[in-house]
């Protein structure tokens, strides 16, 4: 249980005992709790592939990354391209490959392009999480780690606390957790994945190291509002984020809704020429937004 | 497979050795023979848990079928979820294996293709969450750790959430050890909710003394319908570490 590491280092090559596609190890991604995820190359095809600590663990996910992508045509997360054995030191571990996607981090890409894109990118996610949803799925886990940007768009990474509606969250995140902020259960509903939308965008509002800091602080939503209330960027949306914080929203779509709202709003209310620029930016970003949410759309509808 | 199974385990969370009484892998392994898991969270600040420490909550966990870990109290309420949260996996995933060896005849599930274990670990997770799930937190309250019952409460508040979070039922029951005149007091008894209210800190009595295994001998008295049969009775009585035998534990569950 202490060791999520596995014992040795990967060989650099090898086939799967099943199904004999073989794999070249490239790099390390990154390890969570249930196993190391590493590039490869499959077939002359980028793929991530996770090996697996815990076999059971492992295969749960890759249930769930195969059951959220029942939904051909509304296909969310990367695609689940194998599920296999690999023999090695005289051990079998389960592994299964997925579809390499290909981006920055969320938390750093705002972090590099500015706090102006983080309404746009919530939308986006919010888009994603309406799909899930509709297919009777919670995310769980939403939190800016398993969140890739590429090519302007996100990518929901991470499959293992995808959960059905009305079950138990199977994994959280206790800094996006509603529970942990005292303000719900754990219960998979719809609004708990808005709860986490929510935290997030405090979060990427703040910065890595302001949030580090409040993370200290008492964990319940009057903490979360004065946050937001002493924030500049925040407190133009706290309408959308204090109702999420609440569990005022049903559905993905109605926060979305009145955060494109709010944005709307907000390009109006820019002077037209005050410090130069700014407006054009703000027609811009909304620009930026509708082509984006038909690029998403159109993206949906043709995968 | 529309069955539900009754899971039962018991949560010790402690920082260090146990010292008087019957050994604890020893209790861990009666709990077991009564189809209780064990779970074991060592708890540490900023010193390091002794080896013995360590080997003894990893062995207590082994002993008790059940998983352990060692961490810091900022870590203590996901570890708490988490840990139980596989530990049920486990057990139910053991029945099924057992249920599936039955059906396969000598090959196992590991001997099924990939996508047909995809399918048994769904099974798994489908029963684990509609199952009733009992479950005794046992809380070292030994001077030592004093400082860390604050991380403590919010634990078992936190959990008690996740317990309700979750379709199948769960009750949870709370005592410390050592207790006033027993090994161990029943601080909050069975119950689905825990309010927040609950001081851990107030009323304890503050020993050196960590009667660890004694403790969990109590806790298992606390499930209903549980009586020591003749020879565990006796097994209590002599604390002789006792080589358990792995096989068999689990076919009695309730499904
Ligand atoms: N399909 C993928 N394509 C590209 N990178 C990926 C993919 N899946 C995972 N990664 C990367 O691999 C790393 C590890 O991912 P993983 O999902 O195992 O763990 P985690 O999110 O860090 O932890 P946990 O599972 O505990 O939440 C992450 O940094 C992630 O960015």
């Amino acid at each position: 249980m202490s060791s999520n590491r596995l014992p040795l280092p990967v060989p650099v090559t090898f086939s799967g005992k099943w199904n004999q596609k073989q794999y070249t190890i490239l790099k390390e991604l990154g390890s969570g709790a249930n196993g190391t995820v590493y590039f490869a190359v499959c077939n002359g095809r980028k793929v991530a592939v996770k090996i697996g600590t815990d076999p059971f663990d492992l295969l749960m996910e890759a249930n769930m990354l195969k059951s959220v992508q029942a939904h051909r045509q509304e296909r969310i997360g990367p695609e689940l391209i194998d599920v296999d054995d690999l023999m090695y030191a005289g051990r079998s571990y389960s592994y299964y490959a997925m579809e390499y996607v290909k981006g920055e981090r969320l938390d750093e890409y705002v972090e590099r392009v500015g706090a102006d894109w983080i309404p746009v990118l919530m939308v986006q996610v919010l888009n994603r999480l309406a799909v899930l949803h509709r297919q009777g799925w919670v995310f769980g886990d939403v939190k800016p780690d398993n969140i890739l940007v590429w090519n302007k768009q996100v990518h929901l990474i991470d499959f293992g606390g995808v959960s059905q509606i009305g079950r138990a969250v199977r994994q959280f995140t206790e800094d996006y957790d509603r529970a942990s902020w005292q303000a719900g259960d754990r219960r998979a509903e719809r609004s708990y994945d808005l709860f986490a939308v929510a935290v997030m965008m405090i979060c990427l509002f703040l910065g890595r190291q302001d949030w580090d800091r409040i993370r200290c602080q008492v964990r319940h939503l009057p903490t979360l509002c004065d946050i937001i209330r002493d924030n500049k960027g925040l407190s133009l949306y706290s309408e959308p984020i204090i109702k999420a914080l609440y569990g005022k929203y049903v559905t993905a779509e109605e926060m979305k809704r009145e955060l494109l709202e709010t944005l709307r709003s907000r390009v109006q209310a820019t002077p037209a020429r005050k410090d130069g620029g700014t407006l054009d930016f703000w027609i811009g970003s909304l620009f930026v937004a509708s082509l984006l949410l038909l690029a998403s759309s159109l993206y949906y509808l043709w995968m | 497979m529309n069955k539900t199974a009754t899971l039962r385990q018991i949560l010790v969370v402690t920082d260090g050795c146990s010292n008087v009484g019957i050994s604890p892998v020893a209790a861990a392994a009666l709990a077991r023979e009564q189809n209780i898991t064990v779970n074991v969270i060592g708890v540490i600040d900023r010193d390091e848990m002794s080896e013995q420490g360590e080997r003894e909550i990893r062995e207590m966990a082994k002993a008790g079928g059940g998983l352990s870990d060692i961490v810091y109290p900022a870590q203590l309420s996901q570890t708490v979820q988490m840990l139980t949260r596989k530990a049920m996996t486990r057990t139910i995933q053991h029945v099924v294996h057992q249920e599936l060896k039955e059906i396969l005849g000598d090959s196992s599930v590991v001997d099924l293709p990939p996508e047909k274990r995809v399918q048994v670990a769904g099974m798994v997770d489908e029963l684990g969450e509609r199952s009733h799930l009992d479950v005794v937190m046992l809380i070292d309250t030994s001077s030592s750790m004093k400082s860390k019952l604050k991380a403590v409460q919010q634990a078992i508040h936190d959990f008690s959430i996740s317990l309700r979070s979750r379709s199948g039922t769960s009750r949870m029951a709370v005592c410390s050890f050592p207790g006033k005149q027993k090994h161990l007091d029943v601080r909050i008894p069975w119950t689905e909710q825990v309010d927040k209210a609950l001081q851990l800190g107030s009323n304890l009595t503050m020993s050196g003394v960590t009667p660890t295994g004694p403790a969990i001998v109590e806790a298992i008295t606390l499930f209903e319908h549980v009586e020591l049969p003749a020879h565990l009775a006796d097994h209590y009585r002599s604390p002789v570490q006792r080589n358990q035998d792995d096989e068999g534990l689990l076919q009695d569950h309730v499904f």
